[in-house]
């Protein structure tokens, strides 16, 4: 019974945790690059428990069960992944094979999520942004795999627990000229993993509407923002094990690791504040043409040993 | 109940609606958005689909063709929610009161919570408009 | 061609379709023609003279109702409007529908709305009013009488 305790501690309580403490920094940082202020500190967890008090709308003639159990599979495998990438960051010892391939499977459902959400929606809008993001979803798995493979290169393994000793032993992947090519491509990845701008074309506000969520409201919609703010902790920390170095709460280490993970955050707000949001063929061309090749070439220079 | 209420105080989502206005109760709703006049700092946010909203904004004096509309839409808002009529056109459709077009008032059609009059209202107006709103709302609450 | 010469030439053109002539400004003249020649008038003006057909205008006065066809020559800075006058008991005119297609809405609008019969017109149905609306009222003439037993006409205080 001890895993109820991890999944349930690690995997949904710390996680939600400093999930909504990074889509407050988010927030906060984009509205003072704004020159305004931003909101108070529980913004979004106020905006979860509000959402969980009204009622919840079901679109009469769309698939009831499809669409309400949509966030719970989301959010539910959110919750595997974190509790798996928490307990392999304090224990690398933990460590399974293949648990590199699970991690990368299971971080593609909370998109499949949505997607599954806008179809069973009776909409033409949410139909029109499940497609994009399908769309989107083939475009940024291919680089996002080829910079994965930098690191199991380089560390000969396929386990996250032995990725994390030889970074302990050998220095950062992303010390290297391959691993930072790859990080760089792991971050654009990310970006649009979270469908951000300039990616957040499935999610486009104002053209179509709020796209794949347009018939949520009340507790489903609450899920949903949750499983988002829970996204925007897992997938840096992921990016950090597999490139930074992982966590390691001793002495100097934790602040480090604070600085890792704030600095990504801040990254990806930056990048969401300074740019235009992309058509959905500019994006897939954007990543299957330059990204590609980046992602190519940072295996080779890998596999050539630099 | 109270603690719903509370809930939606801190972080009402305001859903903009103009049933026929002129527009410029629109862009003076649009310029609290703006850094001068941040309403962020309140919590609210704008929402995009009307099933994300709490609080309805409508401008406009109806006309017979968006009532129909905005019917529809009142029964799509998930409850509870508040409504809010902004500008004279929705108080009680100002100079266009004669119009071939605009039979009744906003307020004989859906119930209105707060009225923010003006022509347009400064943006300042409608802030206060909104604190004013947020106060009843508690003061009711303790009446409950 | 300059503006006096345009001017010139429509009225040696049609001398017996013009009733009046009244240039307010250099620029802006008012021509007044039988309602049977309003087809010939605006063909020519539109086709030979090359002038764009900008909007047409109803009114509704104490005696006839009005028409104003407003033609534009941009590069001269003239304005011809052609003014046709229609007795109340006999409302009908034909369509320029058939010249060119931007009268269309137009006289759907002013069909609806003075209840003025466009002959020759492919499509004569309503285009703004609601769908409640009903028919043989026309909301702009000036004999118009409130029909909405339910509207709230005063301010209550």
């Amino acid at each position: 019974m001890i895993y109820i305790f991890y999944l349930f501690v690690y995997g949904f309580l710390l996680t939600a945790a400093i999930g909504l403490f990074a889509s407050w920094f988010d927030r906060k940082v984009t509205a003072r690059v704004q020159y305004r202020v931003g909101p108070p500190l529980f913004q979004p967890l106020f905006d979860i428990i509000k959402l969980l008090g009204k009622e919840t709308l079901v679109p009469s003639g769309s698939s009831k069960i499809t669409f309400l159990i949509a966030p719970v599979i989301g959010l539910a495998s959110l919750i595997f992944v974190s509790t798996l990438l928490w307990l392999n960051a304090l224990n690398p010892a933990r460590t399974f094979l293949g648990d590199l391939i699970v991690v990368l499977y299971l971080l593609t459902i909370p998109s499949i999520s949505i997607i599954i959400g806008g179809f069973a929606s009776k909409n033409p809008l949410a139909s029109l942004g499940s497609s994009r993001e399908m769309k989107l979803i083939l475009s940024y798995e291919l680089p996002f795999v080829l910079a994965l493979l930098v690191p199991v290169i380089k560390s000969n393994s396929i386990r996250l627990g032995e990725i994390l000793n030889f970074q302990a032993q050998n220095g950062v992947v992303a010390g290297s000229l391959s691993g930072f090519l790859a990080l760089a491509v792991g971050i654009i990845c990310m970006q649009a993993k979270l469908a951000l701008v300039p990616f957040d074309i499935p999610e486009a506000e104002t053209e179509i509407t709020s796209g794949p969520l347009i018939e949520y409201s009340g507790s489903a919609l609450a899920l949903y923002r949750l499983m988002k703010n829970m996204l925007l902790f897992t997938l840096p920390f992921f990016l950090i094990i597999i490139f930074m170095g992982g966590i390691r709460f001793v002495g100097i280490h934790l602040l480090y690791a604070f600085l890792k993970y704030i600095g990504l955050v801040a990254l990806v707000t930056v990048i969401r504040n300074t740019n235009p949001r992309l058509r959905i063929d500019q994006a897939v061309r954007f990543f299957w043409g330059p990204m590609t090749i980046i992602a190519a070439v940072a295996v080779t220079l890998a596999l050539l040993g630099k | 109940m109270s603690m719903k209420l509370k809930a939606l105080l801190k972080s009402p989502w305001v859903f903009h609606l103009s049933t026929g206005s002129c527009n410029n109760c629109d862009i003076e709703v649009l310029d609290c958005l703006t850094p001068r006049f941040d309403i962020e700092r309140f919590g609210m946010l704008l929402a995009g689909s009307i099933k994300h909203a709490d609080v309805l904004l409508i401008t406009g004096s109806c006309n017979r063709q968006s009532v129909i509309r905005l019917k529809r839409l009142y029964e799509q808002i998930p409850r509870p929610c508040l409504v809010v009529a902004i500008g004279e056109c929705s108080l009680s459709r100002g100079m266009f009161i004669h119009s071939y077009n605009c039979p009744q008032p906003l307020d004989k059609i859906i119930p209105v919570d707060v009225y923010i009059p003006g022509c347009p209202p400064k943006p300042e107006a409608i802030i206060a408009g909104v604190v004013k709103l947020i106060e009843k709302v508690k003061r009711d609450k303790g009446k409950k | 061609m300059t503006g006096e010469e345009i001017l010139k030439d429509i009225k040696e053109r049609f001398k017996d379709d013009i009733i009046d002539f009244f240039d307010k400004t250099p620029r802006r003249v008012y021509i007044e023609i039988k309602p049977e020649s309003i087809v010939k008038v605006a063909g020519y003006i539109f086709k030979k003279l090359g002038a764009r057909f900008n909007i047409t205008t109803g009114l509704d006065t104490r005696h006839h109702m009005e028409l104003l066809y407003h033609f534009t020559f941009e590069d001269i800075n003239l304005i011809i409007s052609l003014r046709v006058k229609l007795k109340k008991d006999k409302l009908e005119i034909n369509s320029l529908t058939s010249l060119f297609a931007g009268a269309n809405w137009i006289e759907r609008e002013i069909y609806e709305m003075l209840g003025i019969n466009f002959k020759g017109h492919p499509d004569l149905r309503r285009l703004l009013l609601s769908d409640d609306w009903p028919e043989g009222v026309y909301p702009l003439r000036c004999d118009y009488k409130e029909w909405d037993k339910k509207a709230i006409r005063d301010r209550g205080v």
